[in-house]
């Protein structure tokens, strides 16, 4: 179905090749997964299959590629629209029209269909992607799994053979992630789709696939073929297997069911009693930011009701819950964004009810879930100082030089780079200096991983372990259990507007269904939560038994 | 939903109806009818954001204009007071008269905005946006992207607002919106570029079009030139040369369009069927159009100045208006 011959490919005024003499074939029906770091050349690909690149991006081309038996690079993404659907990360950034069904018709009308199939058509494309009821609403009042479904609806209205997403579920919460990449699965076997996706979260889509791609960002060639095949070979992965492939277990699991497998086995064989963890007591002095009965309204709806939080130095403080239970609200609420209709907030002791957002700022961060709202400056470090300046700070007197901080942030030689021209990760680290070059005491992030891949996500805990170290008070809002894993002394769990939990994450996350991580399933009766844990807890095991 | 033609008849007939009197006992009349139709269609379900309610428009605007008026106009034998005449601009007496006349224009206002309203709510722009001639199709898909990139960029601009906020941006002077207004330019041209990209994906050429836009251009030049000498000519008093000019000239350029448009190869999803509703609205606004100028012939005109007099009123002219009220009664 689709098939690259030696194809490289050099994006204008690029050093590198983006794609470097790719050959790969994907055979008919195949539900086929590109990994690589950001980067690495994965929505390139993707782009190759309808004509986007060359024809939007320039560059040079050489090489053949060929899809369903037709050359995009002759017949442009317009000529490709038939036979090659495309899926982009963020559902409102490719929508033309106001509402869904008039949506869907767009590349119908486009295609000149006659307006009786045209009927059929839409019907069909609602149906599939169970939209039916949502026909006559206006897209903005959808929500993001329902418009990114509508993308894909409207991406199939022309009925392609190839359907490619690129990152389709970076913009969403889990549910409904997992609700997308459920339609697609089905819709790939009713329609005998060929489907080509790139996705961050392994964990997620590995279950589903039955073919993987893997562009590795050193330049060694690309590697396709059934996943047990290629997984081994790609650096990063889900703890699943990362754990799999530490422990050898082969066949290499590919679902929590084969996992489960192995593990059983290993807790049957070794004495595996010892729980790891020792309980780590955070000194508890003063709180450096707490609430007391924090209620929200937006019009007669309360968004929060009666939260009390306290958050102590050096912990970092995880706040999980679903889409709309109240998250994003309580963070704007502690930097005065919003103000409460009642309760109050204290940082080290004093109410913020009455301080300027700006002069909250500088002892409580905020990273917002989008940090290119941020970033506007000519280069890296300019950011920083604006901050500074904003401040009234001069550059000589600022807590902590703005240079060392970029350092410490591993953007050393980015310092003069325009910033939008950066990574996903990167811009997110320039977003964090611009915040933390005031040295506040108090650290709150909205959805920090989101979008970044594991290598990014990687840098990002280790730069939150040492700011923890410090002494730094960081509360995480996340929907990334691996993460909460991982990093969380604490975990407070958020549904509709109340707290609902709050304790160790070990004792948190279990209690939780839908929020418990892969180690966690793999091994029921173990306090283990991260593969760390689960090494660290069978070795220690095997030395006893061995003893 | 009614045709948005059917609208179109309506909303036209409407105007020509309201702005032919300044009768308050019809205007107040019109303006009940209109203020009922938008009251029915008004959809409970969908969070419709009118930017200004009729009802609150008229609270602003009547008060507004009889206020303005009497102080700009002295004419009138009621005097209610006087401002001395020492006091530079408004110095003078205030009359009863002017405060109606201003009054009257308010009124006649608020009921062009309320059918307006009405229109607006009814048909979705996306059916607005179809009335643009085929052979400007990349023109309408424009419009129609405008109409779904404007709250999208209010949206962005609310967060950029707050992430600014956050690293202690404040409002200052003017330099200080450059943070807001940097990451909005270049957030909104990423957006653009990838809205072109999805366009393309999806089989949208906007190069269709320019097929004949030579031809065509010179073919409604001419069109144009016909129509601006057939007006000069009634002006002259040749009317009946005139008035051939000015219907030829209009059909070389919707033959024009209509040839460009052909050479597009497009179709329209989902034609709203024209039925028994359709025929009843615009029937029920050309009759009340038509019977409101003839039987209102007399009663329309109404002045206040010299003295107020109580306005005259046609029963006739009258029942004519509730014409209006047609799309109230069968919209489903």
């Amino acid at each position: 179905m689709i098939r690259l011959e030696h194809v490289t490919y050099t994006y204008p005024d690029a050093a590198r090749p983006a794609l470097r003499d790719v050959s790969l074939s994907i055979p008919a029906g195949a539900f086929a997964l590109v990994v690589g770091t950001s980067g690495a050349g994965k929505s390139t690909l993707l782009r190759c299959l309808n004509g986007l690149v060359p024809h939007f991006s320039g560059g040079t081309l050489t090489g053949r590629v060929a899809v369903d038996g037709l050359d995009p690079v002759a017949l442009a993404p317009r000529g490709m629209s038939r036979a090659v659907g495309f899926v982009f990360q963020d559902p409102e950034a490719q929508f033309v029209m106001d509402r869904v069904e008039d949506e869907i018709a767009f590349a119908l009308e486009n295609a000149a269909i006659p307006p009786q199939e045209m009927h059929v058509r839409v019907a069909e494309a609602l149906a599939q992607l169970h939209l039916t009821p949502l026909r006559q609403r206006k897209l903005e009042t959808l929500s993001g799994g329902e418009k990114q479904r509508v993308a894909i609806a409207s991406a199939l209205a022309l009925r392609p053979r190839v359907l490619a997403l690129d990152e389709p579920t970076s913009q969403l919460d889990p549910q409904s992630a997992v609700e997308l990449l459920d339609a697609l699965v089905r819709l790939s076997k009713a329609l005998g789709l060929t489907v080509v996706l790139a996705e961050h979260r392994l964990e997620r889509i590995l279950p589903f696939v039955d073919r993987i791609i893997y562009l590795p960002d050193d330049g060694a060639p690309v590697l396709t073929g059934p996943p047990r095949d290629v997984l081994p070979h790609v650096p990063l992965l889900p703890p699943l297997q990362a754990l799999a492939r530490t422990l050898g277990w082969s066949p290499l699991p590919l679902t929590l069911e084969e996992g489960r497998c192995f593990s059983t086995d290993l807790t049957n064989q070794a004495d595996l009693l010892i729980p790891l963890k020792p309980v780590q007591s955070v000194e508890k002095k003063a709180p450096v930011l707490e609430t007391h009965g924090l209620e929200v309204a937006y019009g007669s709806t309360t968004a929060l009701r009666g939260v009390d939080v306290a958050l102590y130095p050096r912990e970092i403080v995880a706040l999980l819950g679903r889409n709309g239970a109240g998250k994003t609200t309580l963070l704007k609420c502690l930097v005065g964004l919003l103000r409460p209709r009642r309760g109050e907030m204290l940082v080290e002791g004093r109410s913020i009810a009455k301080t300027d957002v700006a002069d909250v700022c500088r002892q409580v961060g905020y990273l917002p879930q989008d940090p290119n709202a941020l970033l506007f400056a000519d280069t890296v470090l300019d950011e920083l100082h604006i901050t500074l300046h904003n401040h009234g700070i001069p550059v000589g007197d600022a807590p902590i030089a703005p240079e060392i901080l970029l350092e410490r942030l591993g953007l050393r030689d980015k310092i003069q780079q325009y910033p939008r021209d950066l990574s996903v990760g990167e811009r997110q680290r320039v977003a964090l200096g611009a915040i933390m070059v005031t040295q506040p005491r108090v650290l709150l992030l909205d959805e920090p991983t989101r979008g970044l891949d594991y290598r990014a996500k990687a840098q990002l805990l280790d730069l939150l372990r040492n700011w923890r170290a410090e002494g730094l008070a960081i509360l995480l809002v996340t929907h990334d259990v691996e993460l909460i894993a991982e990093t969380a002394d604490r975990v407070v769990v958020l549904d509709q507007g109340e707290i609902v939990a709050q304790g160790r994450p070990a004792e948190v996350l279990r209690a939780s269904l839908t929020f418990t991580p892969q180690i966690a399933h793999l091994f029921p009766d173990r306090d283990w939560l991260t593969v760390e844990d689960a090494l660290a807890g069978i070795r220690n095991a095997t030395a006893s038994t061995r003893a | 939903m009614l045709h948005a033609a059917a609208w179109f008849v309506w909303l036209t007939a409407a105007l020509i109806a309201v702005s032919t009197t300044r009768n308050p006992l019809y205007l107040t009349l019109a303006l009940a009818v209109f203020m009922t139709t938008v009251y029915v269609i008004r959809r409970p379900g969908e969070t419709y954001a009118a930017p200004l309610a009729p009802g609150r428009f008229a609270l602003y605007v009547i008060p507004l204009a009889a206020f303005i008026n009497a102080l700009l106009s002295r004419v009138g034998e009621t005097i209610l007071f006087a401002i001395p005449q020492t006091w530079p601009l408004i110095g003078g007496p205030i009359t009863a008269e002017a405060l109606v006349y201003g009054a009257l224009n308010g009124l006649l206002l608020t009921a062009l905005f309320t059918a307006f309203a009405a229109l607006n709510l009814a048909v979705p722009i996306r059916d607005l946006i179809r009335f643009i001639p085929r052979a400007f199709y990349p023109v309408a898909i424009v419009a129609s992207i405008a109409v779904t990139f404007a709250p999208a960029t209010l949206r962005q601009m609310q967060q950029i607002r707050e992430a600014q906020a956050i690293r202690g941006h404040r409002m200052r002077r003017l330099r200080d919106w450059l943070p807001l207004f940097m990451p909005l330019l270049t957030g909104g041209l990423e957006r653009a570029l990838q809205l072109a990209e999805a366009m393309a994906s999806r089989g949208f050429a906007s190069e269709t079009a320019q097929i004949h836009t030579g031809r065509t251009q010179a073919v409604s030049i001419v069109g144009l030139l016909g129509i601006l000498s057939g007006g000069l000519l009634t002006a002259w008093q040749q009317a009946s040369w005139g008035v051939a000019l000015i219907v030829g000239g209009s059909l070389t350029i919707a033959t024009a369009l209509w040839l460009t448009g052909r050479s597009v190869p497009h179709t329209t999803y989902r034609r709203t069927p024209w039925g028994y509703r359709e025929w009843l609205v615009t029937g029920g606004a050309l009759v009340a159009i038509a019977g409101f100028l003839s039987w209102g012939e007399a009663t329309r005109a109404y002045n206040p100045y010299p003295i107020l007099t109580w306005p005259a009123f046609d029963a006739l002219a009258g029942t004519a208006l509730l014409g209006f009220l047609l799309p109230a009664l069968v919209v489903e």
